[in-house]
């Protein structure tokens, strides 16, 4: 048998808004990511072959999962389109679908199963058809069964809908409670209800009460006290004095001193009420931050090439700029304003000046082409808020208060990479450069592609 | 760039081999089945080795212009280099994408018989 994974963004949206920093196929419940427990079903059920497809990005998720080898299965990836039916998903997996039986699950739902069972059985002989469902989930099975057998016994699974923060709190709290007697968990322990990563340093006054799972390089400092019901994350520190019962710390997370965690989410410097779906972020890094990991050395190479393009150009644009501003300005040719914009990283903004160069006469022509009004972008350069090529700056709006996940990799500039490239005819084009450029442009690169955008504007 | 078009019904398949980039994609936009925009094709990029936002461009602008005219563009037997790219640029939520060829072209036959 093989099995077809089929997710759509939209069914894992409110995990992009929730937990911006986590990739929502990658969305560790109980520190075992998502996308792992389907595969372990599938596995369960017989499969060998395995394919996921979104209409989603699957880099992280290609690069976490791999090609399988790690579960002895073959693991692909594919597309699919939001409103492709079933016969459509099937029709563009031909090639893949060529066993009799396929297994498809579909949605952004949890499979409660058990280890101990043999859903492989099941599997066989199963009518063709849907065989669990739930609201935003169900899995189905394609092709005759391998045997007919004459009374069927119910399937021995259920699925949840994983469609909010509660559910998901709800869910990861009763595979802790559950443990390792029902699904495959990360981590080490010699008695039941507590699994423990590598790399913990758990110091000798704090208290560990069952049930709890802790992740990978993590610091439990003195006096703290973890469970009962605690799920704490990779990377994660825990303070003096601190307490974290019935709560999830996910990965990347520093608990300051004396806090106490009770029945919340923690994620970065934001607190999470998994009941109401509110949360709150700590301003203080002392109370609640999130542990970053220090900038590659490409992207400090690449800051310090982009400085240097611009002290260039801001040297080169600064006579034409004083003679030709007070003139443009003089004949109201010049207009400015300013706009909030998104910064690169989540929940960033700030304030960009904006020119408009109206008229076509000859001095608004000559400002235009020489880009006179990306100078006052030019000087953010300096400040680290821009660089001098990259993703158009996004407007902060009603609509678009946090950054769309579409604007993946975003790195606002002074210069997109739309405006170095002469095919793209409306935004949505545009968009497709930025993030082609985005993954695979080099500093060399970046200063040709500043070259072209400018050449493009003479 | 080796670019080979072969008829299956009234779908052209266009199997492209080598690279896609600024220097072969005025190539690839003279090909006949590319340049008439009434005619639907399955792009076969099984053996393209490399693709850039260049050759993406010429792949975006064939798809927007023969839909203009109704007929379709669809892509079968991405490599994973190519499905990369594909995915990093969000270019597949525009395409149609199949892993085989055959299906493809099923798929275009019917979507251009409902028109």
């Amino acid at each position: 048998m093989k099995t077809l994974l089929a997710i759509r963004e939209r069914e894992y949206e409110w995990v992009q808004q929730a937990f911006p920093s986590i990739h929502p196929l990658l969305l560790p419940i109980c520190n075992k990511p998502f996308t792992e427990f389907l595969i372990d079903f599938a596995i369960l059920a017989g499969s060998t072959e395995i394919r996921l497809l979104s209409d989603g990005p699957l880099g992280k998720v290609e690069d976490y999962c791999e090609d399988g080898s790690r579960w002895g299965i073959k693991l692909s990836y594919g597309h699919l389109q939001a409103e492709d039916s079933l016969p459509e998903l099937l029709n563009k997996s031909r090639k893949f679908c060529t066993d009799d039986r396929i297994m498809i699950i579909s949605g952004f739902s949890f499979i409660h199963y058990d280890k101990q069972l043999g859903y492989a059985n099941f599997m066989s002989l199963m009518p063709a058809g849907t065989c669990a469902s739930c609201p935003g989930g169900n899995i189905t099975l394609a092709g005759p069964p391998e045997t007919s057998a004459q009374e069927l016994p119910a399937l021995p699974l259920t699925l949840m809908p994983l469609n909010q923060i509660e559910s998901y709190f709800r869910i990861s709290m009763e595979t802790l409670e559950t443990g390792a007697a029902r699904y495959v968990l990360p981590g080490y322990g010699n008695e039941p209800g507590c699994a423990i990563g590598r790399n913990v340093v758990i110091s000798k006054s704090s208290e560990i009460i069952k049930p709890v799972s802790i992740g990978n390089n993590v610091q439990i400092l003195s006096g703290a006290v973890i469970g009962p019901g605690a799920i704490i994350g990779n990377n994660v520190i825990v303070d003096k004095e601190s307490t974290v019962k019935s709560g999830i710390i996910l990965d990347n997370t520093y608990i300051g001193e004396h806090l106490e965690i009770n029945g919340r989410i923690a994620t970065g410097n934001t607190l999470i009420d998994p009941a109401r779906g509110a949360s709150i972020a700590m301003e203080d890094p002392h109370l609640l931050s999130g542990i970053r990991s220090a900038d590659k050395r490409g992207s400090a190479i690449r800051k310090t090439v982009h400085l240097l393009a611009a002290a260039i150009l801001v040297a080169l644009q600064l006579i034409p700029f004083l003679l030709l501003f007070p003139l443009l300005k003089l004949l109201g040719r010049w207009k400015s304003g300013m706009a909030i914009c998104h910064g690169a990283g989540h929940g960033k903004s700030f304030t960009l000046p904006t020119t408009l160069i109206t008229g076509n006469g000859p001095l608004a022509s000559l400002a235009s082409s020489l880009s006179l009004d990306r100078l006052p972008l030019l000087l953010r350069i300096f400040t680290g808020q821009l660089a001098i090529i990259g993703s158009t700056p996004v407007p902060v709006t009603l609509e678009t208060v946090v950054l769309p996940g579409e604007h993946q990799g975003y790195r606002p500039a002074v210069f997109s990479y739309a405006e170095a490239e002469e095919w793209p005819v409306n935004d949505s084009d545009a968009a497709i450069v930025e993030r082609y450029f985005i993954v695979h442009s080099t500093p060399l690169k970046d200063i040709s592609m500043t070259l072209k955008a400018l050449l493009n504007r003479l | 760039m080796n670019i080979s078009e072969t008829q299956a019904g009234s779908i052209t398949i266009v199997a492209i081999t080598g690279t896609l980039d600024a220097s072969t994609t005025k190539e690839l936009l003279k090909s006949p089945a590319i340049s008439n925009p009434a005619q639907s094709v399955v792009m076969d990029l099984e053996h393209l080795d490399f693709l850039d936002s260049s050759g993406l461009g010429a792949l975006i602008g064939t798809l927007r212009k023969k839909r203009e005219r109704s007929a379709e563009t669809l892509i079968s037997c991405m490599n994973d280099r190519v499905r990369r790219v594909f995915e990093i640029t969000n270019a597949h939520r525009i395409f149609h994408i199949f892993d085989d060829t055959a299906a493809a072209v099923d798929y275009a036959t019917q979507l251009t018989a409902r028109i």
